[in-house]
């Protein structure tokens, strides 16, 4: 539903995103992790259309992003910045109303009440926005992302600076709209909540570090042990290649009459997988 | 409707209306915006009404019987031409209507300033240009509708300082007062000049805006566009010059030449990822 391949921008010089490809289908949900500064919010931007790569090429649902064509993909794309960027003299529904209209909806009221009750914020559609929680400023946000019905939502940071149980209403949220068959990139700074959300987690500092399902990802960066516990309180830490040799491991092992009480394969956890990836680990 | 631009930017009135329609509410519920635009009509009004009411009123004397501006006045029959067929206290007020008519431009420059930098830079206080730039929308589109709405609303009031000027002179000036101000000088300055002047000093403001995030700023330096009406009221007040209709028209053909540029400026400042780089 968005393809990305190639990816390369530049500000006054200095490369913001270089090479980066990635795809996130209907239904799924991708986890875009990096540090500041990464280009996570310019890789947002570009698949958003909001500004062009200066190489590579963006398509979403089939239409390729260019000059020509980045205010209909504007229009086909749900973008939650990372701040809600409400206009908080106004009533929610005003909020909602303006970007309906500058959407072009067919039934802009109708819209407003689909996309409050989306969010179940049906009930505090005449409320001044700027009297609002900070939770619940998100959710009129996420509204907003939602009153042009699009397939394919962008949402940077969605649960920054919210209390847990915000958050975790935030990502329900999320979920639901993956369940109706939305193409979602988050970007997330929370690697508890990537590992929670997405199907895939992409690591970015300005070039595309990994791209893969939480589990591979950690697999694949598993340290190369796997540690032994005996009878008796012994333990003994092996190298090996990859997880594929811990059987005929413990087969030699019982062979030669170790009674093995457990076998641990260095299972590391995503946020010591991304700090390696992004060359901050210890 | 959306027209397709030489540019190859998209300008639609349904888009540019929905941002003006939301940027007038946002301005009703914004009394630091309002409040000093609307100021500024009363500011406009009070020398005129002072000098040429309330000075004699306090003092008991027509303006003719003490003698103040009488001079200036007989003085400036030949060279303005309301002044014709008018005599002793009318002829004075007519005279000081003229001059002091001038001032009342500033209500556009002043009042179109307060509003529009106020639409633009609460967009970037609020951090709602991001949002906003990710719809459809196109940058020409934005900048029309942040120019739309303080115009609109500035130029109310300055027709409503006019009116008010008028009522004046029919209700407590002398009789035939109203009807020599009433005429082509009127319509032109306040119908030709006025929009135009107050459209210059809103783009300045808007390309201003774009650059700092305090409307006072904004303000200050948009302030500059008022130092050539208030050289042309001082210039007429002493005699110097007279403001009729040719140097009405020569300031709107010069305002003509002045928003043609400051609308090429304009739409190069508001580029969409400017914006989003250095704005947000």
């Amino acid at each position: 539903m968005v393809i990305a391949e190639h990816l390369t921008r530049t500000f006054d010089g200095r490369v913001a995103v270089r090479d980066v490809s990635l795809s996130v289908h209907a239904g799924e949900i991708v986890a875009l992790l990096g540090p500041n500064g990464a280009g996570k919010t310019t890789t947002m931007r570009m698949l958003a259309g909001l500004i062009l790569p200066d190489a590579g090429r963006v398509s979403i649902d089939g239409v390729e992003v260019n000059e020509a064509t980045a205010a209909r993909a504007r229009g086909s794309v749900g973008l939650l910045t990372e701040a809600p960027g409400l206009w908080e003299r106004l009533p929610v529904h005003l909020n909602l109303l303006t970007y309906a209209r500058l959407q072009g909806v067919a039934d802009p009221v109708a819209s407003v009440d689909e996309a409050l009750s989306h969010v179940e914020l049906s009930d505090r559609a005449t409320e001044i926005a700027g009297k609002l929680s900070k939770g619940l400023k998100q959710r009129v946000a996420i509204a907003r992302a939602l009153i042009h019905k699009p397939r394919v939502l962008l949402l940077d940071e969605p649960t920054s600076g919210l209390d847990p149980a915000t958050a975790r209403h935030i990502r329900d949220l999320i979920l639901g709209l993956r369940s109706e068959g939305r193409a979602i990139l988050v970007s997330t700074h929370n690697l508890g909540e990537a590992e929670e959300l997405a199907d895939r987690v992409a690591v970015l500092k300005t070039e595309l570090l990994a791209l893969d399902t939480p589990a591979a990802l950690r697999q694949s960066r598993s340290g190369g042990r796997v540690v032994i516990e005996l009878a008796g309180g012994e333990r003994r830490e092996l190298e090996i290649a990859n997880t594929g040799e811990i059987p005929a491991i413990v087969a030699r092992l019982v062979g030669e009459g170790a009674r093995i009480v457990r076998v641990t394969p260095d299972q590391r956890s995503l946020e010591d997988v991304y700090l390696d990836l992004v060359g901050a680990g210890r | 409707m959306t027209l397709r631009l030489r540019s190859g930017q998209a300008f639609s009135w349904t888009r540019v209306a929905a941002l003006a329609r939301k940027d007038a509410r946002e301005l009703m519920r914004n009394p630091g915006a309002v409040i000093p635009a609307i100021l500024m009509v009363f500011g406009s009004l009070f020398p005129m009404f002072l000098v040429v009411f309330l000075v004699p009123m306090i003092m008991g004397q027509t303006l003719e019987q003490s003698g103040e501006f009488a001079e200036e006045a007989a003085n400036a029959v030949g060279r303005i031409p309301e002044l014709a067929g008018l005599s002793g206290n009318a002829l004075i007020q007519t005279f000081l209507f003229h001059q002091f008519s001038l001032l009342l431009l500033l209500v556009p420059i002043v009042s179109g300033t307060a509003l529009a930098t106020h639409a633009v830079i609460g967009e970037k206080q609020s951090k709602a240009l991001e949002p906003l730039l990710a719809t459809p929308i196109s940058t020409i589109e934005l900048l029309a509708a942040k120019t739309l709405t303080p115009f609109l609303f500035a130029l109310g009031l300055t027709w409503a300082a006019v009116s008010v000027a008028l009522v004046g002179a029919i209700t407590v000036g002398e009789p035939g007062v109203w009807r020599s101000i009433v005429g082509p000088r009127l319509f032109l300055l306040f119908g030709l000049l006025g929009p135009l002047v107050e459209l210059a000093s809103l783009q300045v403001s808007v390309i201003v805006s774009s650059r700092t995030s305090d409307p006072r700023s904004a303000q200050q330096l948009t302030a500059l566009l008022i130092l050539p009406v208030t050289i042309a009221f001082v210039a007429q007040l002493m005699g110097l010059m007279i403001v009729g209709p040719r140097a009405i028209l020569l300031g709107a053909a010069g305002c003509v030449i002045l928003n043609a540029i400051l609308a090429w400026l304009g739409v190069q400042v508001f580029q969409r990822e400017s914006i989003l780089t250095r704005w947000t």
